[in-house]
Protein backbone atom coordinates (compact mmCIF):
# COMPACT_ATOMS: atom_id res chain seq x y z
CA UNK A 1 0.00 0.00 0.00
CA UNK A 2 1.20 3.13 -0.97
CA UNK A 3 0.49 5.72 2.00
CA UNK A 4 1.75 9.31 -0.36
CA UNK A 5 2.86 9.41 -4.37
CA UNK A 6 6.26 7.87 -4.21
CA UNK A 7 6.36 6.36 -1.08
CA UNK A 8 6.44 3.40 0.57
CA UNK A 9 4.80 2.18 3.50
CA UNK A 10 6.84 0.29 6.22
CA UNK A 11 6.52 -3.35 5.05
CA UNK A 12 6.27 -2.35 1.30
CA UNK A 13 10.30 -1.05 2.25
CA UNK A 14 10.73 -4.18 3.97
CA UNK A 15 9.21 -7.14 1.35
CA UNK A 16 12.37 -9.07 0.68
CA UNK A 17 10.25 -10.80 -2.67
CA UNK A 18 9.92 -7.14 -3.92
CA UNK A 19 12.95 -6.86 -6.27
CA UNK A 20 12.87 -3.13 -6.41
CA UNK A 21 13.11 -3.22 -2.77
CA UNK A 22 16.47 -6.15 -2.84
CA UNK A 23 17.71 -3.98 -5.82
CA UNK A 24 17.83 -0.64 -3.52
CA UNK A 25 19.23 -2.59 -0.74
CA UNK A 26 22.26 -4.10 -2.57
CA UNK A 27 22.84 -0.15 -3.78
CA UNK A 28 22.48 1.33 -0.86
CA UNK A 29 24.86 -1.06 0.79
CA UNK A 30 27.65 -0.63 -1.78
CA UNK A 31 29.68 1.62 0.19
CA UNK A 32 29.37 2.75 3.74
CA UNK A 33 27.74 5.56 4.31
CA UNK A 34 28.96 8.85 3.31
CA UNK A 35 31.74 6.99 1.63
CA UNK A 36 30.49 7.54 -1.60
CA UNK A 37 32.18 11.33 -2.48
CA UNK A 38 33.92 11.44 0.94
CA UNK A 39 35.70 15.69 1.67
CA UNK A 40 37.97 14.10 3.88
CA UNK A 41 40.75 11.10 3.84
CA UNK A 42 43.18 9.47 6.31
CA UNK A 43 46.36 11.88 6.59
CA UNK A 44 48.55 9.30 4.78
CA UNK A 45 46.27 10.06 1.78
CA UNK A 46 48.15 12.89 1.40
CA UNK A 47 50.88 11.76 -0.94
CA UNK A 48 51.60 12.80 -4.81
CA UNK A 49 51.55 9.19 -4.71
CA UNK A 50 47.76 8.87 -4.22
CA UNK A 51 47.05 11.10 -6.83
CA UNK A 52 47.51 8.75 -9.60
CA UNK A 53 44.37 7.26 -9.82
CA UNK A 54 42.25 9.91 -10.23
CA UNK A 55 44.63 11.65 -12.76
CA UNK A 56 43.71 8.09 -14.37
CA UNK A 57 39.87 8.48 -14.10
CA UNK A 58 40.25 12.26 -15.64
CA UNK A 59 42.18 11.55 -18.72
CA UNK A 60 39.81 8.41 -19.13
CA UNK A 61 37.14 11.29 -18.91
CA UNK A 62 38.92 13.13 -21.90
CA UNK A 63 39.71 10.01 -23.82
CA UNK A 64 35.81 8.95 -23.76
CA UNK A 65 34.73 12.46 -24.66
CA UNK A 66 37.04 13.15 -27.65
CA UNK A 67 35.99 9.57 -28.88
CA UNK A 68 32.53 10.66 -28.85
CA UNK A 69 33.05 13.85 -30.87
CA UNK A 70 35.24 11.82 -33.35
CA UNK A 71 32.11 8.93 -33.70
CA UNK A 72 30.38 12.39 -35.06
CA UNK A 73 32.36 12.76 -38.14
CA UNK A 74 32.72 9.16 -38.95
CA UNK A 75 35.72 7.01 -39.99
CA UNK A 76 37.63 9.54 -42.30
CA UNK A 77 36.73 12.60 -40.67
CA UNK A 78 39.75 12.89 -38.97
CA UNK A 79 42.04 12.86 -41.49
CA UNK A 80 40.43 15.48 -43.90
CA UNK A 81 39.32 18.29 -41.53
CA UNK A 82 41.58 20.60 -38.85
CA UNK A 83 38.79 19.91 -36.29
CA UNK A 84 39.06 16.26 -36.62
CA UNK A 85 42.80 16.12 -36.70
CA UNK A 86 42.73 18.18 -33.50
CA UNK A 87 39.79 15.64 -32.11
CA UNK A 88 42.19 13.47 -32.91
CA UNK A 89 45.09 14.65 -31.21
CA UNK A 90 43.45 15.17 -28.25
CA UNK A 91 41.93 11.69 -28.27
CA UNK A 92 46.00 9.91 -28.85
CA UNK A 93 47.36 11.71 -26.23
CA UNK A 94 44.81 11.76 -23.98
CA UNK A 95 44.98 8.22 -23.74
CA UNK A 96 48.88 8.09 -23.89
CA UNK A 97 48.25 9.88 -20.37
CA UNK A 98 46.12 7.76 -19.32
CA UNK A 99 48.48 4.75 -20.01
CA UNK A 100 51.01 6.63 -18.33
CA UNK A 101 49.55 7.60 -15.08
CA UNK A 102 47.57 4.13 -14.95
CA UNK A 103 51.10 2.40 -15.06
CA UNK A 104 52.54 4.83 -12.24
CA UNK A 105 49.70 4.12 -10.29
CA UNK A 106 50.26 0.50 -10.59
CA UNK A 107 53.91 0.85 -9.43
CA UNK A 108 52.39 2.67 -6.50
CA UNK A 109 50.19 0.39 -5.20
CA UNK A 110 52.19 -2.90 -5.97
CA UNK A 111 55.06 -1.43 -3.80
CA UNK A 112 52.10 -1.00 -1.24
CA UNK A 113 51.19 -4.32 -1.56
CA UNK A 114 47.30 -2.83 -2.09
CA UNK A 115 45.82 -6.00 -1.72
CA UNK A 116 46.32 -6.06 1.87
CA UNK A 117 43.34 -5.61 4.02
CA UNK A 118 40.17 -7.56 2.10
CA UNK A 119 41.39 -5.53 -1.14
CA UNK A 120 42.11 -8.66 -3.47
CA UNK A 121 39.24 -7.75 -5.57
CA UNK A 122 40.23 -4.25 -5.81
CA UNK A 123 43.88 -5.01 -7.20
CA UNK A 124 42.10 -7.75 -9.65
CA UNK A 125 39.85 -5.58 -10.99
CA UNK A 126 42.53 -3.64 -11.56
CA UNK A 127 44.58 -5.63 -13.26
CA UNK A 128 41.58 -6.42 -15.69
CA UNK A 129 40.93 -3.36 -16.07
CA UNK A 130 44.77 -2.53 -17.26
CA UNK A 131 44.47 -5.51 -20.00
CA UNK A 132 40.99 -4.55 -21.22
CA UNK A 133 42.24 -1.37 -21.81
CA UNK A 134 45.01 -2.63 -23.80
CA UNK A 135 42.93 -4.56 -25.74
CA UNK A 136 40.88 -1.31 -26.38
CA UNK A 137 43.62 0.90 -27.67
CA UNK A 138 45.11 -2.54 -29.50
CA UNK A 139 41.52 -2.04 -31.42
CA UNK A 140 42.07 2.25 -31.98
CA UNK A 141 45.03 1.30 -33.38
CA UNK A 142 43.34 -0.71 -35.89
CA UNK A 143 40.80 1.75 -36.43
CA UNK A 144 43.12 4.25 -37.93
CA UNK A 145 41.88 3.88 -41.26
CA UNK A 146 45.24 4.60 -42.48
CA UNK A 147 48.29 2.66 -43.78
CA UNK A 148 49.58 2.23 -40.24
CA UNK A 149 46.75 0.33 -38.98
CA UNK A 150 46.65 -1.74 -41.91
CA UNK A 151 50.30 -2.77 -41.13
CA UNK A 152 49.45 -3.41 -37.55
CA UNK A 153 46.31 -5.37 -38.35
CA UNK A 154 48.80 -7.89 -40.94
CA UNK A 155 51.28 -8.18 -38.77
CA UNK A 156 48.83 -9.20 -35.57
CA UNK A 157 46.90 -11.45 -37.45
CA UNK A 158 48.72 -14.31 -37.40
CA UNK A 159 49.46 -14.37 -33.63
CA UNK A 160 46.10 -14.27 -32.93
CA UNK A 161 45.02 -16.98 -35.83
CA UNK A 162 47.60 -19.22 -34.34
CA UNK A 163 45.89 -19.11 -30.57
CA UNK A 164 42.53 -19.15 -32.37
CA UNK A 165 41.39 -15.97 -32.10
CA UNK A 166 40.87 -15.27 -35.47
CA UNK A 167 37.79 -16.98 -35.58
CA UNK A 168 35.66 -14.54 -33.77
CA UNK A 169 38.48 -11.24 -33.24
CA UNK A 170 39.48 -10.74 -36.97
CA UNK A 171 41.83 -7.86 -36.51
CA UNK A 172 41.61 -7.43 -40.65
CA UNK A 173 38.12 -6.93 -40.62
CA UNK A 174 37.88 -2.50 -39.58
CA UNK A 175 34.64 -2.45 -39.28
CA UNK A 176 34.61 -5.44 -36.62
CA UNK A 177 37.67 -3.92 -34.59
CA UNK A 178 35.69 -0.41 -34.51
CA UNK A 179 32.69 -1.35 -33.45
CA UNK A 180 35.04 -3.54 -31.02
CA UNK A 181 36.84 -0.44 -30.01
CA UNK A 182 33.69 2.11 -29.83
CA UNK A 183 30.93 -0.06 -28.46
CA UNK A 184 32.28 -3.37 -26.17
CA UNK A 185 35.55 -2.83 -25.15
CA UNK A 186 34.03 1.22 -23.97
CA UNK A 187 31.30 -0.43 -21.82
CA UNK A 188 33.38 -3.18 -20.59
CA UNK A 189 36.27 -0.56 -19.45
CA UNK A 190 33.12 1.70 -18.30
CA UNK A 191 31.83 -1.00 -16.05
CA UNK A 192 35.10 -2.36 -14.55
CA UNK A 193 36.09 1.25 -13.43
CA UNK A 194 33.04 1.21 -12.08
CA UNK A 195 33.62 -1.88 -10.11
CA UNK A 196 37.16 -0.40 -9.06
CA UNK A 197 36.17 2.74 -8.15
CA UNK A 198 32.94 1.12 -5.79
CA UNK A 199 35.78 -1.56 -4.49
CA UNK A 200 38.26 1.77 -3.48
CA UNK A 201 35.53 3.26 -1.45
CA UNK A 202 33.67 0.20 -0.11
CA UNK A 203 37.49 -0.94 1.26
CA UNK A 204 38.84 2.38 1.89
CA UNK A 205 42.16 3.70 0.52
CA UNK A 206 45.09 0.87 1.17
CA UNK A 207 47.43 2.18 4.55
CA UNK A 208 51.35 2.58 4.01
CA UNK A 209 52.89 -0.86 4.81
CA UNK A 210 54.52 0.93 7.67
CA UNK A 211 51.17 2.36 8.96
CA UNK A 212 49.64 -1.04 8.40
CA UNK A 213 52.35 -2.47 10.63
CA UNK A 214 51.52 -0.01 13.70
CA UNK A 215 47.94 -0.53 13.23
CA UNK B 1 66.05 17.58 -37.36
CA UNK B 2 64.24 19.51 -35.23
CA UNK B 3 63.81 17.77 -31.28
CA UNK B 4 60.00 17.20 -32.13
CA UNK B 5 60.81 14.92 -35.20
CA UNK B 6 62.19 12.11 -32.37
CA UNK B 7 58.83 11.42 -31.65
CA UNK B 8 56.39 12.54 -34.61
CA UNK B 9 58.42 11.92 -37.55
CA UNK B 10 60.94 9.91 -39.73
CA UNK B 11 62.09 6.18 -39.14
CA UNK B 12 63.01 6.81 -35.06
CA UNK B 13 66.11 6.32 -33.78
CA UNK B 14 66.72 2.13 -31.65
CA UNK B 15 68.98 2.06 -28.63
CA UNK B 16 70.28 -1.95 -28.59
CA UNK B 17 71.35 -3.33 -25.59
CA UNK B 18 72.15 -7.19 -26.22
CA UNK B 19 68.26 -8.57 -26.88
CA UNK B 20 66.92 -5.31 -26.47
CA UNK B 21 66.06 -2.87 -28.53
CA UNK B 22 63.89 -0.18 -27.90
CA UNK B 23 63.17 3.13 -29.50
CA UNK B 24 64.76 6.39 -27.91
CA UNK B 25 60.74 7.53 -27.77
CA UNK B 26 59.85 5.02 -25.78
CA UNK B 27 62.72 4.78 -23.43
CA UNK B 28 62.61 8.63 -23.21
CA UNK B 29 58.80 8.36 -21.80
CA UNK B 30 60.04 5.70 -20.11
CA UNK B 31 62.71 7.53 -18.49
CA UNK B 32 59.94 10.93 -17.53
CA UNK B 33 57.40 8.10 -15.96
CA UNK B 34 60.01 6.67 -13.37
CA UNK B 35 61.30 10.08 -13.09
CA UNK B 36 57.47 10.98 -12.24
CA UNK B 37 57.04 8.20 -10.13
CA UNK B 38 60.27 8.89 -7.82
CA UNK B 39 58.84 12.69 -7.78
CA UNK B 40 55.54 11.78 -6.66
CA UNK B 41 57.34 9.66 -3.30
CA UNK B 42 59.92 12.83 -2.45
CA UNK B 43 57.58 15.98 -3.61
CA UNK B 44 55.86 16.67 -0.21
CA UNK B 45 52.36 17.12 -0.68
CA UNK B 46 50.81 20.80 0.41
CA UNK B 47 48.43 20.31 3.62
CA UNK B 48 45.87 23.44 4.29
CA UNK B 49 45.26 22.28 8.10
CA UNK B 50 47.72 21.33 10.34
CA UNK B 51 44.45 20.95 12.58
CA UNK B 52 43.63 18.42 10.42
CA UNK B 53 46.69 16.05 10.48
CA UNK B 54 46.75 15.75 14.54
CA UNK B 55 42.82 14.23 13.83
CA UNK B 56 44.43 11.88 11.09
CA UNK B 57 43.05 13.30 9.12
CA UNK B 58 43.23 14.96 5.42
CA UNK B 59 41.14 17.28 3.23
Amino acid sequence: MTTRAGELSPDEKKDPKNWTNRLRGRLEGLVPPGQALPDRQPVYVASWIYVFGVLTLTSLVVVIASGCVLSLGGVEWWHVTSLGHYTNSVHLWSVELTFGFMVIHLWGKFWMAAWRGKRAMTWMSGVLLFAISIGTSFTGFLSQSNFDSQWIAGQAKDGLNSVGIGAFFNVLNPGQMLLYHVVILPLVVGLLTLIHIILVRRHGVVPPLDADLEG
Amino acid sequence: MSALSIVAEGPGKYVNWGVIQISVANLTIIGVMILLFILALVVPFPTHDEQDDQEGHSR
